[in-house]
């Protein structure tokens, strides 16, 4: 056999799990949602009470997630070089992902706007393919729910977790972030983004390295 | 009763540029599936990427949007009903069990590995016997390594059941089996390798690699 499977070790629940598993519980009831309602309306936290109610088959909250995540979706797939009508298409195929996937949505596991990235991403990467090969497969399976043992990182519930970047984000150097901002939204190699910036690749690597050294430095047990 | 042993998690692992384009979804095809193998065996990498992607969802929430077409959300609304029709993606272990061996020389056998990857790319599984010689090769382009079980040995370092390994183009090796378990590597290139002698060439060849 090629690929033995890995057995699952049993360890007994640690405390974190526990707190894990009763702040997941009490996430999916909604319960944060409707016992706290937030001061200061942090658009993470609209985008994820938008998606909580989405996945109850409530329109008008989709209606409302469209108006602020399709544009920026759009963009993102046009910044990654989609022509404008591939990426108007390819905009509503995410949203329309989203409706359906929006039951897999974990407010603990994940903040809104990453798990929309996380499918435009997987989405675009899919149509690429599919013009190339009928055949997609699994290489990017995060849309799954899954019920691992929850990272230490999970604790720390998903939209307070991109609150926290975002804000790390901003503390970052102006050529940090051009480097991380282009990682993403430039689909070249580093040599070529190198290239580009007319920089020494082994700048530009240490400038990533940087970036999420202090990112990780920031937020402690993001990474 | 034998427990099994824990796994030892992985010691060397992709780039951090390897996994910024994982997590940023601009790696070719044949790379991000190898970079995915790594990824899914390996709890370091997995957080890592959990933390990129929130670089990405950060990313995302500061664009300015694009505006989209008039009847985008009206259009939308009315798909909403329609049944999904998602073909059901080969999960990564289908992929890598559902192989031909092909056996190339003496206790070595590969399998390509069926994806859809870009043009140029080659995903293939080699398996080489303790003592089975591999040629001395270069490559035209990267090689993304995953060991899929066993010990391999590439100039002084050794790598085991977990690691992966990045190598440049410039990278001449003749990497080798170490201990008496077969070593199972899974590979992807960019182009086809470049063996240094006749007997590389050969089996290269017949390997189709």
């Amino acid at each position: 056999m090629i690929w033995p499977d890995l057995k699952r070790v049993e360890v007994p629940m640690s405390l974190k799990a526990k707190a894990h598993i009763a702040v997941r519980s009490w996430a999916r009831q909604g319960a944060c949602v409707e016992r706290m309602p937030n001061p200061i309306a942090d658009p993470a936290q609209v985008a994820r009470d938008l998606l909580l109610r989405i996945a109850n088959g409530d329109r008008e909250a989709f209606s409302a997630l469209f108006l602020i995540a399709a544009p920026k979706i759009k963009a993102y797939l046009l910044r990654l070089g989609c022509p404008p009508a591939g990426a108007e298409e390819l905009t509503q195929d995410v949203m329309l992902a989203v409706w359906r996937k929006a039951r897999l949505f974990d407010p603990v596991k994940a903040g809104a706007l990453t798990w929309i990235f996380v499918i435009a991403r997987n989405r675009r990467i899919d149509s690429l393919r599919r013009e190339r090969s009928t055949r997609t497969y699994g290489a990017h399976p995060p849309d799954v729910k899954d019920e691992d043992t929850p990272l230490a990182s999970d604790i720390v519930a998903g939209a307070q977790r991109d609150i926290l970047v975002r804000n790390a984000m901003k503390t970052l150097a102006p050529d940090q972030r051009e480097v991380l901002q282009r990682s993403f939204f430039d689909d070249q190699p580093h040599a070529e983004i190198a290239a580009a910036l007319n920089l020494p690749l082994g700048t530009v690597k240490s400038r990533l390295r940087l970036a999420m050294e202090k990112l990780r430095v920031r937020l402690g047990n993001l990474a | 009763m034998i427990l099994h042993a824990p796994t030892p998690p992985p010691t060397h692992h992709p780039s951090l540029e390897t996994l910024t384009r994982y997590a940023a979804g601009t790696l070719r095809a044949g790379f991000d599936f190898v970079t995915a193998v790594h990824v899914s065996k390996c709890l370091h990498c997995r957080e890592q990427v959990a933390a990129l992607e929130c670089v990405g969802g950060a990313l995302l929430h500061e664009t300015t949007g694009a505006p989209v077409q008039e009847d985008a959300l009206a259009r939308t609304l009315a798909r909403l009903d329609e049944p999904a029709f998602e073909p059901e993606a080969p999960s990564l272990e289908q992929l890598l069990s559902d192989v031909k061996r092909r056996w190339v020389a003496p206790g070595i056998w590969v399998a390509k590995v069926n994806t859809p990857h870009d043009k140029g790319d080659r995903v293939f599984i080699l398996s080489a016997a303790p003592g089975a010689a591999t040629a001395l090769h270069a490559h035209h382009g990267d090689e993304y390594t995953q060991i899929l079980s066993g010990v391999l040995g590439d100039g002084e370092t050794r790598f085991r059941a977990g690691d992966f390994v990045e190598r440049g183009p410039e990278h001449m090796h003749q990497p080798h089996t170490i201990g008496q378990q077969p070593c199972v590597c899974l590979f992807a290139t960019r182009g086809r390798l470049k063996p240094a002698d006749m007997i590389g060439r050969l089996a290269f060849m017949i390997a189709d690699v």
